[in-house]
C-alpha cells in the first residue's frame, strides 16, 4: 500500500514540475503544417527569426500530414496553418475554419521514374500528357506508378492530374497506393524501377545522398505541377494567440520571403523554394484554380 | 540540417522522465487495481482477459482517443492537456496499464496462494494482509516495471497524436527517429534508435539492481 503510494507520488514529480514552469509568461503559437514541408527546416527557421523581434513568442510546429493539420485547425487545436493542398484549404475557407490566407512560396512538382522510361514521357511539358503515357504503358505491364495514398498535398495534386487526364489507375495492378510519406514512397518508387509524382526538395535531397539510383527527373515545371505554399490564421484561436499569429503571417509575407529567395542553397546548390514578390497575382490566380479542381 | 546533440540530448532526457513517469503513475493504481482483482473471482474473471487482449492495443489508436477527448473541441479540452509532456504521460501510463495489471495480478495471486490463508489464520486484519502480499510479489513488480517503462519509451503512436512532436516540448525519441525517416537521415534515425535501446537496457539493469537491494 506504502509502496503504491510512493510510486503515486514519484510519478508526479516530472509533471507538476512542467506544469509550474510552463506557467511563464511565455506566448505559444500552435500551427499545424505539413511534414514535407517541415523536415525542409524553413519553418523552424521562421520561429527562429520570428523570435528574435519577440523574444517571448514560440511558434510550435506541429507535423502531420496536410489533411490532419487542416482538421486539427477544424478541431480548435492549432492556431496557424502552413499546407500546400489547395483543393483542401478551400473546404475549411468555405467554412470558415480559417481565415487570412497568406500564400507565401511556391515550387514545383516533378514527376520521377526509371531512367530507362518506358513510357517515354522524358522531356514533355505537360504533366498530363505524361500521365496519359504512364496510363497506357501500366495497362501494357511495361510501367509501375507508386502513389503516396496519404491525403497528402502531393497525393491530392495526382489525383487532380489524373482527373485531368480523364483516367482512373485505381485497382488497376500497376498502380501501387504506398500509404507512406515522400521519402519512403521515393524509395518504393526506387525498388521497383516506378513512376512517382513528387515534391523537388524530397526528391533532391534524396539524389543527392545516391538513395535513389534508379529514377531521375523526367517531367518539371509548367502550371499543372506548381505546388503553392500558404498560411492561415484559425479563426478558433482568439485573444493576445491571434494577435501574435496575425503577425506571424504578416512576417511570412514581408520579411521572411528575403529567407525564402536563399533557403536551401548551401545544401542543395539552388533554393528550394521561390517567394511570392512580384507574382501575388499570377500565383493567387493559380491558387483559385487548383483550389477548385 | 545538423542534429546537435545537445538537442539529442534533450530528447533523450525528456524521453526517460516522460516513460518513467508514466510507468510509475500506471504502476501505483495497477497494485491497487491488481490486489482488488485478487479479492473478487467474477471480477477477476470476466475483466482479465479483457485487460490481457488490450496489452497489445495499437499506440495510434489510443492516441487518437486520447486526441479526441483533449482537443479543443473534446470533453476534457478546457484543461489545455494537448501538445504538453503531461499529455503524453497520461497516453503512456493508459497503454501500459493492461500490460501491468495483467503482469501484477499474475504476481499477486501467486502470492496469495501462498500466504494469503496463513496470515488470515495468524489473525492478520485486511490492510496487514494486502502489504504482507504485495511485499511479497514487489520481484515480480520490478520485473513488469521494465516490461512498461520499454513499451512507453518505444511508442510511437500516443506521443505523435497528443504530443504533436514539437521542437522543445513535446519531442521525444521515437518521433524524432520518425522525423529523422522523413527527412531521409536514415543513419540519424538508426543511431537514435541504438540511444534509445541503450537506455532501455541500462533502466533494466539499474532496476534489477534496486531488486537485488530489496531482496537481500
Amino acid at each position: 500500500m506504502f509502496l503504491a503510494i510512493l510510486l503515486l507520488l514519484l510519478g508526479l514529480i516530472y509533471p507538476i514540475a512542467y506544469y509550474v514552469k510552463s506557467n511563464n509568461g511565455e506566448i505559444r503559437i500552435v500551427a499545424t503544417t505539413t511534414t514535407s514541408l517541415y523536415v525542409t527546416g524553413l519553418l523552424d527557421k521562421l520561429a527562429e527569426e520570428f523570435k528574435e523581434e519577440h523574444p517571448n513568442v514560440i511558434i510550435d510546429f506541429v507535423p502531420v500530414g496536410s489533411g490532419e493539420a487542416l482538421r486539427r485547425a477544424a478541431n480548435g487545436d492549432a492556431c496557424m496553418v502552413f499546407v500546400h493542398a489547395p483543393s483542401l484549404e478551400r473546404v475549411y475557407v468555405d467554412r470558415g475554419v480559417i481565415v487570412n490566407g497568406t500564400i507565401f512560396a511556391y515550387n514545383y512538382f516533378v514527376i520521377a521514374g526509371p531512367s530507362n522510361d518506358p513510357a517515354g514521357i522524358k522531356g514533355f511539358s505537360s504533366a498530363v500528357e505524361g500521365f496519359k503515357r504512364i496510363y497506357v504503358a501500366g495497362e501494357r505491364g511495361q510501367a509501375l506508378f507508386v502513389s503516396r495514398g496519404d491525403l497528402s498535398g502531393t497525393h491530392v495534386r495526382e489525383w487532380i492530374l489524373w482527373r485531368k487526364a480523364g483516367l482512373n489507375p485505381n485497382g488497376t495492378k500497376w498502380y501501387i497506393e504506398a500509404g507512406a510519406g515522400m521519402g519512403k514512397t521515393l524509395l518504393i518508387a526506387n525498388e521497383k524501377n516506378a513512376y512517382v509524382l513528387t515534391d523537388i526538395s524530397t526528391f533532391t535531397k534524396f539524389k543527392l545522398e545516391g538513395r535513389l539510383p534508379n529514377l531521375e527527373i523526367l517531367v518539371a515545371g509548367g502550371d499543372e505541377l506548381i505546388n503553392i505554399y500558404s498560411a492561415y490564421l484559425v479563426r478558433s484561436c482568439d485573444g493576445i494567440k491571434a494577435e501574435v499569429a496575425k503577425e506571424i503571417l504578416e512576417f511570412v509575407g514581408t520579411d521572411f520571403q528575403e529567407i525564402i529567395k536563399i533557403f536551401g542553397s548551401d545544401e542543395f546548390g539552388s533554393p528550394l523554394f521561390n517567394p511570392v514578390s512580384g507574382n501575388e497575382k499570377y500565383l493567387a490566380m493559380r491558387w483559385e484554380e487548383l483550389s477548385n479542381e | 540540417m545538423v542534429f546537435m546533440w545537445g538537442e539529442v540530448l534533450e530528447i533523450t532526457s525528456r524521453s526517460v522522465m516522460i516513460s518513467l513517469s508514466a510507468t510509475l503513475l500506471a504502476a501505483s493504481w495497477s497494485i491497487l487495481a491488481s490486489y482488488a482483482l485478487t479479492r473478487s473471482k467474477t471480477a477477476s474473471k470476466y475483466v482479465m482477459p479483457v485487460l490481457q487482449s488490450l496489452v497489445g492495443i495499437p499506440t495510434v489508436l489510443i492516441g487518437l482517443l486520447l486526441y479526441t477527448i483533449l482537443s479543443r473541441s473534446g470533453p476534457l479540452g478546457f484543461l489545455s492537456l494537448l501538445y504538453t509532456p503531461n499529455a503524453i504521460i497520461l497516453g503512456e501510463s493508459i497503454l501500459i496499464t493492461p500490460l501491468l495489471i495483467t503482469y501484477i495480478y499474475g504476481s499477486l495471486k501467486a502470492s496469495l496462494d501462498t500466504y494469503g490463508e496463513l496470515a488470515y489464520v495468524l489473525g492478520g486484519d485486511k490492510l496487514g494482509i494486502a502489504s504482507l502480499v504485495i511485499r511479497e510479489s514487489t520481484p515480480q513488480l520490478f520485473s513488469s516495471i521494465i516490461i512498461a517503462f520499454s513499451r512507453a519509451m518505444g511508442e510511437l503512436g500516443i506521443a505523435l497524436m497528443v504530443g504533436g512532436n514539437i521542437k522543445g516540448l513535446t519531442r521525444v525519441m521515437t518521433t524524432a527517429i520518425a522525423l529523422e525517416v522523413s527527412k531521409g537521415e536514415f543513419e540519424l534515425a538508426i543511431a537514435l534508435g541504438a540511444i534509445l535501446v541503450l537506455i532501455t537496457i541500462s533502466v533494466a539493469v539499474i532496476v534489477n539492481l534496486i531488486k537485488k537491494w530489496w531482496e537481500r
